[in-house]
């Protein structure tokens, strides 16, 4: 069983002795070896398949370099999609340090986003641009909080698996936002798509000069930063990870481990829930169908990707979201459906889940 | 008076009859998905087993013109994802949450890719055959004996599998393997084996199922046409209690939940969709709470250790 490396990370920073540096690069050498291996076969398998489709796969990286990674406009893009991902993607960092898995980051966004919606339409353009936003955020806080709560509730009380409870209520909250933006919530004057009418102007989030990027990055990237200084600095933290490593243990040192599962749940859905508010406010500024073209779930794989290291989250969102928007490439300049970047996504994951370990992990010969 | 009491009765059967066709799709995963938790090993990747299988099942129809093939296809899609599901977990000790939703997102795009070509073409798939003599018993003719044959198979199938798991030796070793695995290695089995055959065989079963949808329930076929039966599907098997017997009563309950929305819309009601396509998700939550709690004593050990992540 993949475990969370919380409790390796301490053990890799105190243990390097002169004498096993030697050891620890070879190590490393090895571990990288394997990553870019994993990533290798992964971009051959995803080859073989958009050749079978009558795509040539050199023609399609050159299209998606050129066009994604070069291209100002289309990196922006990546950036703003990667600030909720990031925030989506903490929302399964925290819980897998209490051992617990989250799948239901999409649920949370959406909620956030539903939530910040609604704050702003009770507040009906009668708020002054900075106070909505504050509340908006505020809001979706509290709803990815709840969202995610629920999940633990249950888990905590019911025995509900927390991984079946949040994927369910990810179409829970989706048929939400479905449900309002079609009837009670439709902007009068929209037309075509039915959508939730637009945020006021000076409620929206503030962008950077001559760019289409808003703050909601450097918020996400403070939000990971704190997620690690909670973990790795404080008490709560500590905990959490002894409750992850071994429940019954942490149970008979007399740690409350239901209350910590739950306070891991309610940080992971509010960051979440956050991320939902700041798409809402800084990019999409109405709730439509199709909003997150499943930002939640590859944050899920973001997390895993990196075996759950808030700090390295960042990293991988930002790829992910570079890969997905580099899927409108593929759509563009290969007539391939925008989907299609999806394989990559998973191969990646199987090949890195699968074959790559992490240095300061023990071969899991006993799991 | 007499006529609403007709309607309503109408709308009665319309929702069962629909919850049977609709609901025998999940019944099919939720099958297959069993025999893989029965071992030991939850799959969330059902959701995306369904999904290649109800591609391939739909492709090869169109190019061949026979649907049993199709469903061949299906099964047989369902079951190499799967197989990599067991790669990952079984041999590669991969977290199994986290390896089912990367075959989701594989499967996302492998049926996104080729899919594209089919969307909006007209297949000639499994129709509606009417048991003589039986459909015309009330209520339960129309609900039971106005089906597809994939339907009526699944009569069949479910009480075979629940034979197959509780009465025979295959069966035992099944439940061995997810109940006490070393007591197999005592006795000179393999756990691994039996892991990947169990897990194999619950992605054949999901494959069919989603091949259900496209050849014989909508006999259409468009991106991500699942739309999360095969969670669903994951979920029923927990407070079915790893019973097929149970799985059918369970699929056919979301199956009815699903039908409500379009068979009212149909009778002109004015609802807005998306509140009733929340009740079978929202219901599954329920019963989870209330069935869940009972069902935590008939869950496999090794499969609790899966739902506790415990570290071995």
């Amino acid at each position: 069983m993949t475990t969370v490396a919380a409790p390796g990370e301490l053990t890799a920073a105190t243990e390097d002795g002169p004498s096993q540096l030697s050891q620890k690069a070879e190590q490393l050498a090895r571990v990288s070896g394997r990553w870019v291996g994993a990533i290798v076969i992964a971009l051959a398998v995803f080859s073989v398949l958009i050749m079978t489709k009558g795509a040539n796969p050199i023609t399609v990286f050159s299209d998606a370099w050129t066009n994604t990674v070069q291209s100002p406009f289309a990196m922006q893009q990546a950036l703003v999609k990667a600030g909720p991902m990031i925030l989506a993607a903490l929302a399964m960092v925290v819980p897998a340090r209490a051992g617990l898995v989250n799948v239901g980051g999409e649920g949370q966004l959406l909620i956030g986003a539903v939530a910040a919606a609604g704050v702003a339409q009770v507040a009906d353009g009668r708020l002054v641009g900075p106070v909505l936003i504050v509340l908006m955020a505020l809001g979706g806080l509290v709803a990815g909080a709840l969202w995610s709560g629920l999940a633990a509730l249950l888990r905590v009380s019911a025995k509900v698996n927390e991984a079946v409870g949040t994927l369910l209520l990810n179409f829970i909250a989706l048929d939400l936002l479905l449900f309002l933006i079609y009837q009670p919530w439709k902007d009068p004057n929209g037309t075509g798509q039915p959508a939730s009418p637009p945020l006021q102007l000076d409620a929206r989030l503030p962008m950077f000069l001559g760019s289409s990027v808003n703050i909601g990055i450097v918020i996400a990237v403070l939000a990971a930063i704190l997620t690690w200084a909670l973990l790795r600095f404080t008490r709560w933290g500590f905990k959490l990870a002894v409750a992850g490593g071994n429940p019954e243990a942490a149970r008979r040192a007399g740690m409350p481990v239901s209350s910590l599962l739950m306070s891991s749940m309610l940080l992971g859905g509010a960051f979440a829930g956050l991320g939902g508010m700041l798409y809402y406010a800084g990019t999409e500024f109405q709730l439509r169908p199709g909003m997150l073209a499943t930002i939640g779930y590859t944050a899920f794989l973001a997390s895993w990707l990196v075996r759950h290291r808030p700090l390295a989250v960042v990293v991988s969102a930002v790829v992910l979201s570079i890969l997905i928007v580099s899927g409108d490439s593929l759509q563009i300049d290969s007539h391939l459906p925008a989907a299609t970047i999806n394989i990559l996504t998973g191969l990646l994951l199987i090949a890195v889940l699968g074959w790559t370990q992490m240095p300061w992990r023990k071969p899991k010969g006993s799991a | 008076m007499a006529q609403a009491e007709g309607i309503r009765m109408n709308i009665f059967v319309d929702v069962l009859s629909g919850g049977v066709s609709g609901g025998t799709s999940i019944m099919y995963a939720a099958l297959g998905e069993t025999v893989s938790e029965r071992a030991g090993v939850i799959n969330l990747g059902t959701e995306g087993c369904m999904l290649m299988g109800a591609f391939s099942g739909f492709a090869v129809t169109s190019m061949t013109g026979s649907p049993w093939l199709g469903m061949l296809a299906a099964a047989a899609a369902g079951g190499v994802l799967a197989l990599i599901h067991a790669i990952l977990v079984v041999s590669r000790k991969s977290n199994q949450f986290a390896s089912g939703l990367s075959l989701l997102f594989l499967a996302l795009g492998i049926t996104a890719l080729y899919g594209s070509g089919y969307v909006g073409q007209q297949i000639n798939g499994f129709d509606i055959i009417s048991i003589p003599v039986l459909s015309s018993i009330p209520v339960i003719g129309p609900v039971l004996f106005e089906q597809n044959i994939l339907t009526y198979i699944s009569y069949f199938v479910a009480p075979a599998l629940w034979f197959v798991i509780f009465r025979t030796r295959i069966g035992l070793m099944l439940r061995t393997a997810g109940e006490s695995s070393e007591v197999l290695t005592v006795n000179g089995y393999s756990i691994a084996k039996v892991r990947y055959l169990a897990v194999v065989t619950g992605g054949v079963f999901a494959g069919f199922g989603g091949a259900y949808l496209s050849v014989a329930y909508s006999q259409s076929w468009f991106e991500n046409m699942i739309v999360g039966r095969g969670f669903i599907a994951v979920a029923l098997v927990v407070f079915a209690a790893w019973d097929p017997l149970k799985v059918i009563g369970g699929a056919y309950l979301f199956g009815s939940a699903l039908a409500l929305s379009p068979v009212l819309q149909a009778r002109g009601y004015e609802i807005n969709q998306f509140a009733l396509d929340m009740l079978p998700f929202v219901l599954t939550l329920v019963l989870l709470v209330f069935l869940g709690r009972r069902a935590v004593d008939s869950t496999p050990a090794e499969l609790r250790k899966v739902f506790d992540n415990a570290r071995a």
